[in-house]
């Protein structure tokens, strides 16, 4: 007998992604599962803010378009998990399952999973900011978003009881793949070193085009195929590890190279890998290219999961405000230098009401700062101003200085001003036991 | 020779805190990784944009080192006002380290 396998493939990696590509892979016949990852550390606090001014938003934004996907998807069998629910998981079922009937799909099984919003609890308790220095209660009505990482436990729930399409909210990124991972080869999610294997696939397929040539190019040293048409990646998985592929025809490229940097991406230590489902290990991980685009990895480890889960809590910071303008030719960083000391003088008048501000050149010192300087000449720098402002108004006026830069040193051109809500996120560390999770499952 | 020249690297950021990992092409050149790129040459290359600590893990299983670099994102993605809130682009500065027995001795970014 074949060893039980899984196929999953990645349909999303951030709220703003592509879905060309996951419809391709819903279609191609090589996965069973698709996994939506549609959250960032800050999407979430936005998306809150879009639920306090309308209380039917705050869900992700693609799900009137992804509705046929998921119509045809899970009429052949396909099964898909994503925290589409933002910070509105409820407002995210009733539209896929209104859109699903309208459109005559019925019989689809939706899951919700509900629990990971413990904005009450965290204002009326107080928890650490360790990052901030403070604690809840001292920014108090300024908090607008708490949410907890939810693991691969209510997931598994939820498609025992049958669910198609799973919807949450702040589920986990890898925990998206890791619940159907052990769900389908029958791993207990405290087997840890197989929830640790699981985690690994998950960490190669939450991010997507990370792991088929995203953010990798560094010509001549790095260049891989039709950039312009990355494939999503999708995984065998077995107990003997997992073959991560993309689809024939897709740009970019699957290979030892890209799946290190993707393995070893923004994680710390890398024996010690904390995700709410396992303290995963990642340091003895073999790469195996089995294939044109394909790798087999496996060997990750695991212990116990954290007793502590995570929670991003969104912070009110006001506005930011950015404006830019460039400057060129000979003497253009002097003059620039000079449209900052116009600036700085303008901007005192403000000064109340502006929290921070800075400014920089780009083309000189806007990712590095002054202190690396290899470069001797400069033929052409754009000054980019930004602030944080208490209001609107004052981020607003503060930008206006930079289009007004115009009539400043000679030859600033090509000015851009933008103003938006300022909402930080910082990190927050509650029991386990605090957070509790509800599924529901509504049939269209 | 650049660092460029034999490894590649990827940053990624959670909160205040940046990683990058770096890998070698060519597995021979591994000790020199680790012989070359520490934490204290990371240190003096980011100088005052890493506010916190830097530490070195090695990866000997793929040829690779993960720093981990607290306080280095002006106080977080969401918080800071820097042009690349990220830090996308340490990936690239790292990348510039000179290496290499000639590599020169008063140059240490």
């Amino acid at each position: 007998m074949a060893a039980p396998t899984v196929t999953i493939g990645c349909g999303s990696a951030y709220a703003n992604d592509r879905l060309a590509p996951a419809f391709d892979l819903a279609r191609s016949g090589r996965v069973r599962y698709l996994g939506f990852d549609c959250l960032a550390e800050r999407t979430l606090a936005l998306a809150q803010i879009r639920k306090m001014s309308d209380p039917s938003k705050g869900h992700d934004e693609r799900i009137a378009e992804l509705v046929p996907l998921v119509a045809e998807f899970t009429a052949g069998g396909g099964r898909i998990v994503g925290n589409f629910g933002a910070a509105n998981p409820p407002a995210a079922v009733n539209q896929f399952v209104s859109v699903l009937r309208a459109g005559g799909r019925s019989g689809v099984r939706v899951a919700m999973i509900e629990g990971d919003d413990i904005l009450e609890t965290v204002r009326c308790e107080d928890f650490a900011l360790p990052e901030l220095g403070t604690s809840t209660s001292t920014l108090a009505d300024r908090i607008v978003s708490a949410h907890a990482y939810i693991g691969a436990e209510p997931i598994v729930a939820a498609l025992a009881e049958g669910a198609d399409l799973v919807v949450g909210g702040r589920l986990a990124d890898p925990s998206l793949f890791v619940a159907p991972i052990c769900y389908e080869l029958g791993w207990d999610v405290t087997d840890w070193s197989r929830v640790g294997q699981a985690t690994l696939v998950g960490h190669l397929l939450e991010c997507g085009v990370h792991s088929t040539g995203g953010n990798f190019e560094d010509p001549p040293h790095r260049v891989i195929p039709d950039p312009w048409n990355l494939g999503f990646p999708f995984a065998e998985v077995s107990d003997d590890g997992a073959v991560v592929t993309k689809l024939p025809g897709t740009g970019g490229a699957v290979d030892v190279r890209t799946a290190r940097t993707q393995i070893y991406y923004e994680i710390g230590d890398p024996s010690c890998y904390l995700t709410p489902d396992v303290t995963a290990d990642f340091s003895h991980v073999e790469i195996t290219e089995t294939g044109p685009n394909a790798v087999r990895v496996r060997g990750a480890g695991g212990r116990k999961r954290p007793e502590l889960l995570k929670v991003l809590v969104g912070i009110d910071h006001g506005f930011k405000g950015i404006g830019e303008i460039s400057y060129g030719g000979p003497g253009c960083l002097d003059r620039a230098r000079r449209a900052e000391e116009i600036l700085r003088h303008r901007l005192a008048a403000l000064e109340s009401d502006i929290i921070d501000a800075r400014i920089d050149f780009q083309g000189w010192n806007s990712l590095f700062g002054d202190s690396y300087r290899p470069a001797k000449e400069v033929t052409e720098v754009r000054l980019r101003l930004a602030v944080q402002a208490r209001t609107r108004e004052a981020a607003a006026a503060a930008v206006y200085e930079v289009e007004y830069l115009y009539f400043g040193p000679a030859g600033g051109g090509g000015v851009v001003t933008n103003v938006v809500p300022h909402i930080a996120v910082t990190p927050a560390f509650v029991p386990r036991e605090r957070v509790s999770t509800n599924v529901e499952v509504v049939v269209t | 020779m650049k660092l460029r020249d034999i490894a590649y690297t990827r940053s990624g950021d959670k909160s205040d805190t940046s990683n990058i990992c770096v890998f070698v092409y060519d597995d021979a050149d591994y000790s020199l990784l680790v012989r070359e790129v520490t934490a204290e040459r990371l240190t003096t290359l980011f100088g005052p944009l890493v506010h916190g600590s830097i530490t070195r893990y090695e990866i000997p299983a793929n040829k690779g080192l993960n720093f981990v670099m607290t306080e280095a994102l002006g106080g977080g993605v969401s918080m800071t006002l820097r042009a690349d809130p990220h830090g996308k682009s340490f990936q690239s500065l790292v990348l510039d380290l000179d290496i290499g027995p000639h590599r020169p001795v008063s140059d240490d970014g």
